[in-house]
């Protein structure tokens, strides 16, 4: 059923095999289902076993304890104040509805100790785990710096901690089964940068959560099951907590939703929470809590004195007592921090508390400084180079630099060179490869020239790829009858049975015909324009090729250039050429009259001539044609141009007498003069001998006048023509090729 | 380290701060952290800055992940040259004021721009897909 790729791509006949290999699948299938969905859905955790099992096998020393899991772990990591407390609280407890079996889950849930490098580990976890990442980022080794280990003072024996740090950085399992609502709430966010990176006497620990599965049962229950387990920011996240100081009747919505909660125990796993977010919580729960604060506020030592609710100092009390050694650790950051917090309450802060502490208060530091060196900078006479002092101290500073590991930068450039890989470059990056060749042309011209290599350019040698012969076979089966109809980019199917019909003559209106006689010279034009490149690359192939081949290569160019000459005059060579139709209708197009310069070069002598000769002898119908009165100025102008090299040469001196010319220069700039400047056009290109041309004939201020070159074109009409005939007849043969090279000139 | 030279590639950007124009009008400002193959970009201390007229404003916005589609173009910002701005800078109520006085006039005038069309009986229709701002 999911193999095929459309409803018709089954077979429809009546073939056993593949039926049965069909029902196979189905087999299969239907395994699965029953295992994920139906009554074969264990719910056992089989990460939870394999958690246990590689456990086993890492630290055999201590599995005994640790596979009494949850409440010895617990009890370690929170240590006595937590055990007195949750005692205390305990006793505070209205003691029903310990039978829940979902709460009852709920506190027992085991502390995901994860297995470093696991499923759920985050790529913000610390370096221990980060080295067990096998993935697309970390190929090799491990990786040697990032901004939390840089930012870290110390580095802390891995053994034992390790596990402390995995089960706190841990984040909450998915339950297996999707049976149960809707999955659990994750207290941490996916992607939080770890609360700690291996510092066990960080203070942290204390408070970190245990996150919690909350599940959409407990809404609306009395927070019974308190046992000594839970620490107490999972008795927070327990809604209608009986901490709030008196039981909540069952239809009163939990005190704080979801999110806000897991809000609250990700600014709380850091120790520290943004004034925002105890502005929301003391907004939230204010008047039960006066009661409790005495009580909790015992044994801490509160460095946060301050105003706000109890649950502050429960959850974001920084250093306790207990770790004293963790607070002579860090006894400037928190105070500093503070601080900062009282110091600046007005001040636009961001949200920050998602980040690590460490991290944080590097920010803060950075902030400091900035706003310091503004300082500075404001005081001193506000000159650049103090402005680039700090600037380049900030430089030096820039602790977030390199978060972007070389091995992931060589990774992205990697894909990026993967995608220049062809098998023949010349063919897909034809622009790019002419570029750099021409470059190279120009560098070595300059080298000639005895300064030597002036800039080194660095040319992007992209992986080449050998061709390879791809005939591909579209997979059979053994046995079976027919084959399969395979679809692809490479191998379209077809869709629509499509017969082109020739329509008759006679039910063709004018109209039609004009336009079909159009679309006919396009396509003409593009066949000879294939022809055309391909003629043009015949040089380089011929380089490339071996010697045997080459004769083969001149004949195919030859035979290419011949069929482009025919396309261009059409292909009637009975009847002697007697018709420029075809070819006149190129050159009214502008492609046309673009191919047509660049075939003149390929073109033997008379074939050219004949070409320029059927230019010249349809030159006003194409200048009237021409949309953008480029054409027949431009040639105007290089033909007089041409005129006036022939003349200021020896050979011209017939010229000269002839008065023919002369007379044709007069009138020609008679009509330039007569146009008004403003309804003039420019030219393609402007010949250098132009004024020298009309000065001979012309007066100073008149030639002024033409300076800016520009001429009506209409006027131009009944000039051109006699210019032509009188420079064929003048230049003959030999003066044909320059002609050619300025007709190409002109066309471009 | 000189990453593929003659193409466009943003490996050597990074850690730079640049300036990146969104498709739904928005310029961001901020240091570029990381890319990966489809130019998505990650930006750090990210501001978005409006520009009303010859004024400005900017919204600390803290860090940013861009969807490379969702680029129009980005390019480094010259710290040294940064400063030199005849662009007044304002607070951000005053210029997500400006910016609100200016969208609504933009209104006014496409609103009696459409009037006027239809009627003389032409209508343009809307083009979603286009990035109009």
């Amino acid at each position: 059923m999911f193999r095929y790729q459309s409803l018709e791509d089954c077979p429809l006949d009546e073939d056993e095999d593949a039926f049965h290999a069909l029902g196979e699948e189905d087999e299969d299938i239907d395994q699965f289902n029953d295992d994920t969905f139906g009554a074969g859905a264990v719910d056992d955790d089989w990460q939870e076993a394999h958690e246990r099992l590689a456990e086993l096998e890492d630290k055999p020393a201590t599995t005994g304890e640790q596979e009494d899991g949850t409440v010895t772990d617990e009890m370690d990591l929170l240590g006595d104040h937590e055990e007195n407390l949750a005692e205390r609280l305990t006793k505070m407890v209205i003691d029903n509805e310990l039978e829940d079996p979902a709460i009852m889950q709920a506190v027992q849930t085991r502390l995901p100790v994860q297995h470093p490098g696991g499923l759920n580990s985050s790529i913000w976890d610390g370096s221990a785990v980060l080295r067990r990442i096998r993935g697309p980022l970390l190929t090799q080794e491990m990786p040697s710096v990032s901004v939390l280990d840089y930012a870290l003072p110390q580095r802390p024996p891995q053994a034992r901690d390790e596990e402390r740090d995995l089960s706190e950085r841990a984040l909450p399992r998915r339950s297996s089964s999707p049976v149960i609502g809707s999955p659990p709430v994750r207290a941490v966010p996916i992607g939080t940068p770890p609360k700690q990176a291996a510092m066990p006497n960080f203070n942290q620990q204390i408070l970190c959560p245990k996150p919690v599965h909350i599940r959409a049962p407990i809404q609306q229950r009395y927070p019974a099951p308190y046992s000594e387990r839970m620490s107490p920011n999972q008795l927070c996240s327990v809604p209608n907590s009986s901490l709030l100081g008196h039981p909540f009747p069952p239809n009163v919505t939990p005190v704080l939703t979801h999110l806000q909660r897991a809000q609250l125990l990700g600014g709380a796993q850091h120790g520290r929470m943004s004034p925002s977010q105890f502005a929301r919580i003391s907004g939230l729960v204010s008047s039960p809590l006066p009661s409790m604060n005495p009580k909790l506020l015992q044994g801490r030592v509160g460095q946060m004195v301050s105003p706000a609710s109890g649950f502050r100092a429960f959850f974001g009390a920084p250093p306790p007592p207990a770790p004293p050694s963790a607070q002579q650790q860090h006894p400037p950051c928190p105070g500093s921090h503070l601080q900062n917090l009282r110091s600046q309450p007005q001040m636009f802060r961001p949200d920050t508390t998602h980040l690590h502490p460490q991290h944080r208060r590097l920010l803060h530091q950075r902030q400091q400084q900035n706003r310091n060196q503004h300082r500075n900078l404001n005081g001193s006479a506000g000159d650049r180079g103090g402005h680039r002092n700090s600037h380049q101290e900030q430089m030096q500073k820039d602790s977030y630099a390199n978060l972007m590991l070389q091995r992931e930068k060589d990774w992205v450039s990697k894909i990026q060179m993967m995608q220049l890989q062809s098998t023949d470059p010349y063919l897909d990056d034809y622009y790019y490869q002419n570029y750099f060749q021409k470059l190279e042309k120009i560098s070595a011209t300059e080298e000639m020239h005895g300064d030597g290599p002036k800039k080194e350019r660095t040319k992007l040698i992209t992986p080449q790829v050998a061709k390879l012969e791809h005939a591909y076979k579209p997979v059979q089966f053994e046995g079976s009858l027919g084959k399969l109809t395979v679809s692809s980019v490479n191998n379209p199917r077809k869709m629509i049975d499509a017969v082109v019909t020739s329509r008759s003559e006679d039910d063709e209106t004018k109209e039609k015909q004009v336009r079909d006689k159009r679309r006919q010279t396009l396509v003409t034009i593009e066949k000879t324009y294939s022809l055309l490149l391909d003629v043009e690359d015949y040089e380089r192939r011929y380089l490339l090729s071996l010697e045997g081949e080459r004769p083969a290569l001149m004949e195919e160019r030859k035979q290419k250039i011949c069929d482009m000459y025919d396309n261009l005059r059409g292909k009637m060579p009975s009847q002697d050429r007697p018709s420029d139709d075809h070819f006149v209708q190129i050159m009214c197009i502008r492609k046309g009259k673009r191919l047509v310069a660049r075939i003149l070069p390929f073109l033997s002598t008379e074939q050219a001539a004949d070409i320029l000769m059927a230019t010249a002898r349809n030159l006003p119908f194409l200048i009237k044609k021409d949309a953008q009165d480029e054409f027949g100025l431009s040639l105007l102008y290089l033909v007089l141009s041409r005129g006036e090299e022939l003349q200021s040469s020896d050979a011209a001196t017939e010229l000269m007498q002839d008065n023919q010319w002369t007379e044709l220069m007069l009138m020609a700039t008679r009509e330039l003069l007569r146009i008004p400047q403003a309804a003039l056009a420019k030219p393609v290109s402007t010949p250098y001998n132009l004024l020298t041309l009309f000065s001979r004939y012309v007066d100073q201020q008149k030639l002024n006048f033409i300076g800016p070159l520009s001429s009506g074109l209409g006027v131009l009409l009944p000039l051109v023509a006699p210019c032509n005939s009188l420079l064929y007849q003048r230049e003959g043969k030999g003066g044909c090729t320059v002609t050619v090279r300025i007709t190409v000139h002109l066309c471009k | 380290m000189n990453y593929m030279p003659g193409t466009a590639s943003l490996i050597q950007d990074i850690d730079k701060k640049h300036l990146v124009l969104l498709r739904d009008g928005r310029t961001l400002i901020g240091y570029l952290r990381s890319i990966d193959q489809f130019a998505n970009l990650v930006l750090h201390q990210t501001v978005e800055r409006i520009h009303v007229g010859k004024k400005y404003g900017d919204i600390p916005r803290g860090i940013f992940v861009v969807r490379g589609e969702n680029v129009v173009l980005l390019g480094e910002i010259d710290l040294e040259k940064e400063s030199d701005t005849p662009l007044q800078q304002v607070s951000i109520e005053e210029i997500l004021e400006e910016q609100r006085v200016e969208q609504q006039a933009k209104h006014e005038s496409e609103k009696l721009k459409v009037q006027a069309l239809k009627e003389r009986g032409l209508s343009i229709p809307r083009a979603d897909t286009l990035d109009e701002y």
